[in-house]
């Protein structure tokens, strides 16, 4: 099927570039800002901070190659991904920043962020308490005090103050880039959505890697172009992908080249990341806080009631998805806690799944025929 | 020195009769004339292991051949087809719609569409087994599936084996040959035990085999080491089947299908009787197939 052919591959070029060259990115804009990098492991890091002290938080994330360095730490039965993200550490991939920091979310992402504080020299590195329960009224009181500390921390290893106004700034400017993926995210609402699940991919996550204002101007040009996307592909069977952490782009095209389209997501490298804004509620640290802490959960912090599967749910309906693609990183506890559940509440409400669990490399020749298989079984019944 | 070439001559002799090797085969219905047809339709399956062609004429089955599959998946679909049709006096422009199969679907030169083997085994079980099936395990050269499906044989929901080719075809062909028993004989034979053993580690092909060695140097008979490796054989699929939830009835398709030792064991883990069929278990996924290019060439004649 030619249906690629409506879609003018340049309309993303600029998203697909940032990932690729996302080093060359980095480095480019610490020379025009003379400002520091700090990489991140896990979307709970609150970035506004950081954008207000002019840092550029940048995702740490890997890059799905086999690799033979993290082998002495870290046990074999944790997740590919937090693998994957300490071996681009160990090979001197992230050379170029200038601290880490983590949130509290699972331990094996923590295993990798130690790990990397260990073995490899850093000038700053900070753990954030992210408190798992986020469903207590203390939460958000809780996080504002970690958020004064870590203010402080950064204060004194940067050797100035972080203005309350460059706070409210960066809160704008985080709020800003939401609202523009959020309008993009609306249009794949459409009979035609005029982009690919794999063109918001690449959206979003290199939205975790180049400064929100740069990438805030690129939406708003992007959101002129795809009102003129000429959107004649054929969006063939309307899916849902969720689950774990996922940038696997390949596996999204391979899809996508079997009559699909994939319309939304739920993954912390997608609605996740940005679903929530910043509410304020006059006190700048705690809106802050109250936004980590009221966002679509993470499985780890989604007891004891569990969120978000009506999330999911919601999701599902209005963007009128047949099925759904459950994935999991391999051996990712907490969402295989979720996914029994969330299986359970799509299929009742007639969205069938299909489930597969991710490695670092995964195998697309094995995945075809599963997918294949899954939009013959949610296709209409033209073959009886 | 002459010794020694004997020695040699009968060790190559020994090698060459490959005890894995299944007979290859083909079959066509002489009571039936493809000439007064309206429609023939036909299903090439492409497996890891073995290749099919069925071809039906009105949606009744005339003629099928099962062979190896080579390297070459456009070959092995030639020769398929061409076996099947041989003695019949028809030729590949007689054939209104083929449906392709198998992991080689897509390299099937003559067919119209590739349709996956997990839908063209549920269509080819259901007409196989009659439409009360509903689970069907397909014991596959290379992979296994668990399959759900409705009363008109469309998928409902299926499962299959990932990372490990444990609990397949070649893994049986590789115990065949260990203990040089005939790989149709292995079922049978394993089903002669006074007593059920425990089963191998069923993890892995290679270490089954492994420990099946020392089983053997430890003096277990044959038929004894043969139990141990389809009862392990025999658990693996059944935990894939108990993740899906087998719903009665239950059917088994595949070259696994004919081996007793396998089915048998299966049966009495699930407690529960396999369907049988007059039809041949192998060729489930090409009958599906061609069952799916007969309703597409009805849909096409309509249109």
């Amino acid at each position: 099927m030619a249906q690629q052919a409506a879609l003018d591959p340049k309309t993303f070029e600029t998203f697909r570039n940032w990932r690729v060259n996302r080093t060359k990115y980095a480095k480019e804009w610490q020379e025009r800002t003379g400002g520091k990098i700090i990489g991140y492991f896990c979307t709970y890091v609150p970035e506004e901070l950081l954008y207000a002290a002019n840092i550029l938080p940048v995702r740490v994330l890997g890059t799905h190659e086999v690799q033979d360095v993290t082998e002495p730490h870290i046990f074999a039965m944790f997740c590919p991904f937090c693998r994957d993200c300490l071996a681009q550490g160990l090979k001197g991939r992230f050379d170029y920043l200038d601290g880490l920091v983590i949130a509290q979310s699972c331990l094996h992402i923590r295993q990798a962020f130690t790990s990397w504080q260990k073995h490899i020299p850093l000038d700053y590195s900070y753990y954030l308490p992210m408190p798992h329960h986020v469903q207590s009224p203390h939460a958000t009181p809780f996080l504002t005090k970690e958020l004064e500390t870590f203010r402080q921390s950064l204060e004194t290893w940067l050797g100035r103050k972080i203005d309350d106004d460059k706070i409210d700034e960066a809160i704008d400017v985080y709020n800003r880039n939401r609202e523009l993926l959020w309008k993009v995210y609306e249009l794949r609402k459409q009979v035609s959505p005029p982009l690919t699940g794999e063109e918001a991919m690449e959206m979003v996550i290199s939205s975790q890697m180049v400064d929100k204002r740069d990438h805030n101007a690129a939406l708003e040009t992007l959101l002129g172009q795809l009102a003129k996307r000429d959107s004649d592909r054929s969006a063939g069977t309307r899916l849902m992908i969720l689950g774990s952490e996922d940038d696997d782009i390949e596996f999204l095209r391979m899809v996508e080249s079997c009559d699909a389209t994939f319309v939304v997501d739920d993954h912390c490298t997608g609605t996740r990341y940005f679903w929530n804004n910043v509410e304020r509620n006059g006190n700048a640290l705690s809106s802050i806080a109250e936004r980590y802490v009221k966002r679509v959960p993470c499985p780890t912090k989604d007891w004891p009631k569990r969120s978000r599967v009506d999330h999911v749910l919601a999701l599902a309906k209005e963007y009128d998805v047949l099925g759904a693609i459950i994935m999991q990183q391999k051996f990712c506890d907490p969402h295989e806690l979720d996914n029994p559940a969330i299986t359970k509440a799509l299929n009742a409400a007639g969205i069938k799944t299909l489930f597969l669990e991710f490695d670092v490399t995964v195998p697309i020749g094995q995945f075809k025929v599963r997918v294949e298989a899954f939009l013959e079984m949610l296709a209409e019944d033209d073959l009886f | 020195m002459s010794d020694k070439m004997e020695d040699a001559g009968v060790g190559t002799k020994a090698c060459a009769e490959e005890f894995w090797r299944w007979k290859e085969y083909r079959h066509h219905d002489e009571s039936i004339d493809w000439r007064d047809a309206q429609i023939v339709s036909a299903g090439i399956d492409i497996g890891s292991v073995s290749s099919q062609a069925v071809i039906l004429v009105d949606s009744k089955l005339f003629a099928f051949s099962n062979q190896r599959t080579g390297f070459d998946s456009p070959e092995s679909a030639n020769k398929a087809i061409n076996w099947a049709m041989e003695g019949t006096g028809m030729t590949l422009d007689d054939i209104h719609y083929t449906v392709g199969t198998g992991y080689g679907r897509v390299n099937v030169p003559f067919a119209q569409k590739a349709i996956t083997e997990i839908a063209c085994h549920a269509r080819g079980g259901n007409l196989m087994y009659g439409p009360t099936v509903r689970t069907i395990l397909d014991m596959g050269g290379q992979d296994c599936k668990a399959i759900r499906c409705d009363q008109r044989g469309k998928v409902e929901a299926f499962l299959m084996n990932d990372k490990c080719a444990a609990g397949t075809g070649r893994g049986m062909e590789v115990f065949a040959d260990l203990l040089s028993v005939p790989i149709q004989d292995v079922g049978e034979l394993s089903l002669s035990v006074e007593q059920e053993p425990d089963p191998v580690s069923s993890t892995c092909v290679v270490f089954a085999k492994s420990e099946a060695s020392a089983l053997l140097r430890e003096g277990w008979p044959k038929n004894k080491v043969l139990a141990a490796y389809c009862a392990a054989m025999a658990h693996r699929v059944v935990t894939l089947l108990e993740r899906i939830e087998v719903e009665k009835d239950f059917a088994i398709t595949g070259g696994i299908g004919k081996n007793a030792g396998v089915v048998k064991r299966i049966e009495m883990e699930l407690g529960l009787t396999a369907l049988q069929t007059r039809y041949d278990s192998q060729i489930a996924g090409a009958l599906g197939a061609a069952l799916f290019a007969n309703a597409l060439e009805g849909k096409r004649r309509k249109s």
